[in-house]
């Protein structure tokens, strides 16, 4: 590191600490000692778009779905069968080693009341984990109010979904952890810094803060990242280069208690099959070498991962080979923290709600679980009441 | 009560507001000319584009040699067009409407299809008549593509535009039930286009067709009338529902106004929009002279978007040329910044404001702001824009932190300074 660069950084650290006008909890973080005992972490998979849970955990042993679906069905002869009943779609395949290992787990039939069939309500519901859309706020930006420090948890991408919102600020974005620095031309540190702390009001304060909470995150993560050495070989794509860097942070030591990641792209109103086995296909590559390399780096004990989709598809198919809109959907967690298996029932197709999955687990019970088996952190406290959910935490 | 007219002449400051507001930034010289109009004048003048386009664009889209290339090059044609068009506010305005009309390249890969949306687009950016502006959206093959109307027939209902017309594009949420978006499925049965279908067929030409026989005919009810319902009933129906002039309203605010619009002002503008008729030039020219867009409240109270932050660049440093890959490179930089033209994340377009802010997208700005200023592929400029074309004031509170620095030096720290990311 040039001194210039070492000079900066001290001094970025020092125009961090003495900011002024800081949301309540930041300001409490930029005093407070980083790190508690708990290294757990859990890292949430968003499928955004609408996963058809009925064609990911197959209810293969009932003649309605077959019924429901001539042409988009997964047959029989593919299912990868778990239990008599159910079975995963083949092309999850690379997750068969973790569901013999007793560390898959899927929760089925899951929702919340009044499900709303719109992408961007339901996904908000999911992510502010209120049904009734009043909170701006995400569940995980209250996890990092409650913990005190706004690096706590971090997405994996360009742009930060609504999950980690806190009342005055987004937790962090990282697009890729080796361009994760600050790079300033030569002779500019000083203006920069000066640049950096005129005093401003609106929206101006909102993004010098913005540009210094950028400073110190960017410096936490880029003095860390040295340490990690690959365990394993990831498939092609964003999805997985995203799993190998928040591999990465947890090697590192970062301090991140969730992080994020998505995957897009499941609404599949037209030719389902071929869309969503190619993305279903990516999940389960990237999550089975992420995996490996969390066995290989010897962190698997510290690392759950948690899945979600904002609403399951309509039973029928429909006239374009695809699916509408549905209700209920399964959710998934892997790692040595979960209990494998399935939890809860096949979903009932002789019962449905137009056309629909009723749900019969409130999908705040299974955050519930997270948050206090896994996080140890007061549930009731985040999803703003007690949810029972299933016992999927070992 | 329509808004009220700003009575003063324009100040330079004033000039330079309405200038970021509306043609993403401008250079002195463009600001300085603006100033001592009348308001009014001044938004009539700017909405008073007409087709011309940027001479001597690079790109052209129909010489790609795969789908992929060939929306590389729509989309570098477009920033083009931006950066150097004669007509900043039409190009404004068709980058508003894509991110209420929303389509996406990850469906649809046809390039001619591509172009027809664009400039629909910017055909209808202020037109007159909101519910024709729809329809015609609604029948583009790149929308019919988009949102799998293409494949909705009798008796096999595809309700993904159903849903998103009324959601997303007219009333929004909360007006209308779920028997409204099939009804309206049924009613948009037979809508498709023909042509230009797969990936072989990248450059060939689709056109709307109404396949009759795959039409419902049949009675319906659709937010609240009932009969023997057409697509164009419906389209019509949702476009001229009360709520959606305030839902329109609301996107108009949210790119000229603020990122969180005052809905006393937007209750406003939507009764002009209502009584006009859905008349958007109306609603713009009315709002876009008001003494709530000048309010001292509503300057510096928009986050520039990755594509305005790149184009308001280009146009305050006096629209230097830039090397046709580097406009290509900005293309995709606007893409990792959050704003791949023409593909947004979701049919909901991208939310804006401080949701373009993160720990990644400001690196990206940083080394944007870099490469146009300071590294080797910057442009030469025959002077630096002064605070009044960069900050849109001319009492520069930067000024302790720029004295000493070389004059490019100090255009760069402007343009990664908070006031700059600004609108």
């Amino acid at each position: 590191m040039s001194p210039t660069r070492r000079e900066f950084l001290k001094y970025s650290a020092l125009a961090v600490a003495a900011t002024s006008g800081m949301p309540g909890f930041l300001a409490r973080a930029a005093t407070q000692a980083a790190g508690s005992g708990n290294t757990k972490t859990l890292v949430v998979i968003q499928l955004t778009g609408g996963n058809d849970g009925l064609n990911t955990l197959i209810p293969y042993s009932n003649g309605a779905y077959y019924a429901a679906r001539p042409n988009i069905a997964i047959p029989k002869k593919d299912v990868l069968t778990l239990t008599p009943d159910l079975g995963m779609h083949p092309a999850l395949k690379p997750l068969m080693g973790l569901w013999d290992g007793g560390h898959l787990a899927w929760m089925e039939n899951v929702g919340y009341p009044n499900p709303n069939r719109s992408h961007f309500a339901s996904m908000a519901i999911w992510h502010t984990a209120d049904p009734t859309q009043a909170q701006a706020e995400g569940w995980i930006g209250r996890i990092a109010e409650k913990i005190g420090d706004p690096f706590c948890a971090s997405n994996l991408g360009g742009t930060t979904p609504q999950a980690l919102r806190a009342a005055d600020f987004s937790l962090p974005s990282i697009d890729g952890v080796d361009n994760f620095q600050v790079k300033l031309p030569a002779g500019l540190d000083a203006a920069f810094g000066t640049m950096l702390n005129t005093s401003r009001a609106g929206e101006a304060a909102y993004l010098q803060q913005a540009t210094r909470q950028m400073l110190t995150n960017t410096r936490r993560v880029q003095q860390n990242v040295g340490k990690y050495r690959t365990g394993a070989t990831y498939p092609e794509g964003k999805f997985a280069a995203q799993l190998r860097d928040a591999a990465r942070l947890i090697a590192a030591g970062t301090g991140q208690r969730v992080l994020y990641i998505t995957l897009g792209n499941f609404d599949t109103h037209a030719g389902q099959r071929a869309e969503q086995d190619e993305l279903l296909g990516q999940l389960a590559a990237g999550l089975a070498a992420f995996q490996a390399d969390l066995e290989a780096q010897g962190l698997a004990d510290r690392v759950l991962v948690m899945g979600f989709s904002e609403f399951g598809r309509r039973v029928a198919e429909n006239a374009s080979a695809g699916t509408d809109h549905g209700q209920g959907s399964v959710m998934f967690a892997l790692g040595r923290g979960v209990k494998g298996g399935i939890h809860g029932d096949s979903p009932d197709l002789e019962n449905l709600s137009l056309g629909d999955i009723r749900y019969k687990q409130d999908f705040r019970g299974v955050y519930a679980g997270a948050l206090s088996r896994w996080l140890g952190l007061d549930a009731r406290g985040i999803l703003g009441g007690d949810f029972a959910g299933p016992g999927w935490v070992a | 009560m329509p808004l009220t007219p700003y009575a003063p002449k324009l100040t330079p400051e004033d000039a330079a507001h309405l200038l970021r507001r509306t043609s993403f930034g401008a250079s002195d010289a463009q600001i300085r000319a603006l100033a001592g109009k009348d308001a009014r004048a001044a938004a009539r003048g700017l909405l008073n584009f007409t087709d011309a386009r940027a001479p001597g664009n690079p790109f052209d889209p129909m010489q790609g040699a795969t789908p992929g290339a060939g929306i590389q090059l729509t989309r570098g044609a477009w920033l083009f067009e931006m950066m150097y068009g004669p007509h900043p506010l039409r190009e404004k305005l068709a980058l508003t409407w894509s991110n209420h009309f929303v389509i996406g390249t990850d469906k649809v890969r046809n390039i001619p299809m591509l172009a027809a949306y664009l400039n629909l687009l910017r055909r209808h950016a202020a037109a007159p008549d909101f519910a024709r502006f729809a329809l015609e959206v609604a029948q583009s093959p790149a929308m019919l593509r988009y949102l799998d109307n293409d494949q909705n027939r009798k008796g096999k209902p595809n309700e993904n535009f159903s849903r998103e017309l009324l959601e997303l594009f007219t009333t929004g949420i909360g007006h209308y039930t779920e028997d409204d978006v099939r009804e309206g499925a049924r009613a948009l049965t037979g809508w498709t286009f023909e042509g230009g279908r797969g990936n072989q067929k990248y450059l060939e030409e689709p056109r709307f067709v109404f396949r009759a026989n795959q039409h419902d005919t049949g009675r319906k009810t659709y937010l609240g009338h009932s009969g023997n319902l057409s697509g164009e009933d419906v389209v019509r129906l949702a476009a001229t529902h009360p709520q959606t002039a305030v839902f329109v309203s609301r996107k108009l605010h949210r790119a000229f106004v603020r990122d969180t619009p005052d809905e006393g002002a937007v209750a406003a503008s939507a009764e002009t929009f209502r009584r006009t008729n859905g008349n958007i030039r109306a609603v713009l020219e009315e709002l876009l002279s008001s003494t709530h867009f000048y309010a001292p409240e509503n300057r510096a109270a928009v986050i520039r978007s990755p594509v305005e932050f790149i184009v308001g660049a280009v146009r305050t440093l006096g629209q230097p040329k830039l090397e046709t890959k580097q406009m290509l490179n900005l293309a995709q930089t606007a893409g990792k910044m959050g704003q791949l033209l023409l593909q947004p994340d979701t049919v909901k377009g991208w939310d804006g404001g401080r949701e373009w802010i993160n720990d990644s997208t400001l690196l990206t700005r940083m080394q944007v702001a870099a490469a146009l200023t300071l590294g080797g592929q910057a442009p030469k400029l025959e002077q630096q824009p002064t605070p009044l074309a960069l900050l849109g004031t001319e009492r520069s509170l930067l000024r302790a932190a720029l004295d000493g620095l070389a004059p490019k030096q100090r255009t760069y720290l402007t343009l990664i300074s908070p006031e700059f990311q600004l609108a």
